[in-house]
């Protein structure tokens, strides 16, 4: 593509949208780097579907700018969709028509030869999709599955998936996981939006989570987990009496959670352990687990659902 | 391969059963009454006094001042099949253009298509070029059945040609429903109420312009009404200039629904608000 190496992937840059007076997104900034896998997360209605149809111009901004692959894509649609692969979030097709039919169509709008053809009957055969299909004989996870082919079969240098793994089985969801990674190391930058945070976290470089039209976190996914607090389960033995009051005093520590009979604390630790360990040592403990918050908890605590948002902390956009 | 030509290819093969689906009717509609022309000129004596004893409302219904040319070859074709023709097609042209790229949108299958390498512009003229095609292929098969309802008719003689005449008309007439349908769906919410403004067009259109001979206070209205640019009497003459200018209307229209096309925010499915995409806010 005749477009400057160094340019990133995707720059957005205050990006706004609104759908009557209704406020999708507010002046977001996004930089996705080439060659990355890039995660990008938030509850329904947060504006992520939004952002992804500003890229490809099936939607205009109402203020800011988009480059992908170094182009503006109101201005050069078409060469910019030349070089992406997309799969809507709710994907649907013709459905009077077989999925061969389909995939030849989009196969020739993108000008795709023989290697093309190739590649869409390998991915065919690696999703077990039968092509001779009509698209209203298709469960929704083998419709799912056309959507892949049709982004991925012309090798793109720059995948836009609207929640890939969506109705598909256990076993295509890892095939489709393993095609993104796949992608990386060709050399593809691939930006995706899930709600199955364990396969963010499994496959993406760097993460941004979106809440209500505004970027609120942006980082590389192992940082993000690791510059968190830890997690901590404690059990006592029965009929042991915890003050609880002497744990809270302590500084760093939060204590998040209470069983009902008194024996087990959840507590969430951002300070020195060292203090911790000393008070929990006056009390006959009767074990001790200790973690770090996954995605999802990481995800969570931006809407509220762990108390004492500080200690889980938030990061400004890049 | 040209995208153009790839989307055009593609959207005329979808079309294929609406093509049957108009068009064998419509070729058995000139089979089946064309041949009824030698039963009405046999009792032309007694049909004729008929006719003009008819008050004139009445008789704007079948044709007005040249009700009495259907006991002619020319104008029994134009009174008793080309003149319900326009709100037929009529009809098939609302419903057609207002889904030409509504119905997709609403299905949800638009923005997946466009986001492949095909330009605004290319969709867009591909589906028109698409249905022209399939226009002129139902019309082809009217035509076809016109010819044979001639052929059987044992007192008709015409030549082809003559015959074709005032199907330029109808697919002039056609065309503007389309075009003012699909011109519609880009500003209204639905692909439905395009179609439906539209079809209330052709009715309303067939109504005023057929009273308007009758009534002469409906004149200067039947002058907005697109079937007074039409000719079902063509076989007899064909006017130049009705037929340029409803087809410069058309033309104007079809223009307006690429700048909206080009405007508008691509649905991701189901139906949207009222938006008038040539003023952007």
């Amino acid at each position: 593509m005749n477009d400057k190496e160094s340019d990133p992937a995707i720059h957005v840059n205050n990006l706004s949208k609104s759908y009557g007076s209704f406020l999708a997104l507010k002046g977001i900034d996004l930089i996705v780097n080439r060659g990355e896998v890039f995660g990008f997360l938030g509850p329904n209605g947060a504006g992520k579907t939004t952002a992804i149809r500003c890229m490809l111009d099936l939607i205009r901004p109402d203020a800011g700018t988009v480059s992908v692959l170094g182009k503006n894509p109101q201005s050069d649609p078409v060469a910019v969709r030349e070089y992406c692969g997309y799969l809507p979030g709710e994907l649907r097709l013709d459905e009077n028509i077989s999925v061969h039919s389909v995939l030849e169509f989009l196969r020739e709008l993108r000008g795709g030869g023989e290697n093309c053809h190739i590649r869409a009957k390998e991915l065919a055969d690696r999703l077990d999709l039968n092509v001779k299909s009509k698209i209203k004989n298709l469960s929704k996870g083998n419709k799912q599955k056309v959507g892949i082919i049709a982004a991925f079969m012309h090798c793109p240098d720059l995948l836009l998936l609207d929640e890939p793994t969506s109705g598909l089985d256990p076993l295509i969801q890892q095939t489709v996981l393993e095609m993104v990674k796949e992608s990386r190391r060709s050399g593809a930058t691939v930006f995706f939006s899930s709600h199955v945070l364990a396969e963010v976290q499994a496959v993406a470089d760097r993460v941004a989570i979106i809440r209500e039209g505004q970027i609120v976190e942006v980082g590389e996914t192992s940082s993000l987990l690791s510059g968190r607090a830890w997690k901590m389960k404690v059990m006592f033995a029965e009929n042991t009496v915890v003050r609880t009051e002497e744990i809270e005093a302590l500084s760093g520590i939060l204590l998040d959670e209470v069983s009902s009979d008194g024996r087990e604390l959840k507590l969430i630790v951002d300070g020195e352990m060292d203090e911790l360990i000393k008070v929990l040592a006056g009390y006959h403990v009767e074990s001790i687990e200790t973690g770090r918050p996954d995605l999802e908890e990481v995800f969570l605590s931006y809407y509220g659902k762990v108390r004492e948002r500080d200690h889980l902390g938030g990061k400004g956009n890049e | 391969m040209n995208k153009f030509y790839i989307i055009t290819r593609y959207s005329f093969r979808r079309s294929v059963w609406a093509i049957i689906g108009w068009g064998i009717p419509l070729m058995l509609l000139g089979i089946i009454t064309i041949p009824f022309y030698d039963l009405v000129a046999e009792n032309e004596r007694q049909l004729r006094p008929v006719l003009e004893n008819l008050k004139p409302l009445v008789k704007s219904f079948i044709g007005g001042d040249e009700a009495e040319q259907i006991f002619t070859p020319e104008g029994f074709i134009s009174l008793r099949y080309f003149a319900f023709l326009p709100v037929i097609l009529g009809i098939y042209g609302s419903v057609s253009g207002s889904g030409l790229l509504a119905a997709d949108e609403e299905r949800g299958i638009l923005d997946f298509v466009l986001a492949h390498p095909v330009s605004r512009g290319q969709l867009f003229w591909g589906r028109v070029i698409s249905f022209t095609a399939s226009l002129l292929c139902i019309i082809g098969l009217g035509w076809l059945g016109l010819w044979i309802g001639v052929a059987k008719a044992g007192s008709m003689n015409f030549p082809p040609f003559q015959l074709l005449l005032p199907y330029l008309s109808v697919f002039a007439v056609t065309w503007f429903f389309a075009c003012f349908s699909l011109a519609l769906s880009m500003c209204v919410p639905s692909r439905s109420s395009a179609a439906m403004i539209s079809g209330i067009l052709v009715l309303a259109g067939y109504i005023i312009t057929t009273l308007a001979k009758a009534i002469k206070g409906l004149e200067n209205w039947a002058v907005f009404s697109p079937l007074t640019y039409y000719q079902s009497n063509a076989m007899m003459g064909f006017e130049i200039v009705p037929f340029i200018k409803l087809f410069l209307v058309t033309l104007v229209l079809l223009f307006l629904a690429r700048i909206g096309f080009g405007l508008r925010d691509i649905r991701v499915a189901g139906d949207g608000g009222w938006k008038l995409p040539f003023i952007r806010g």
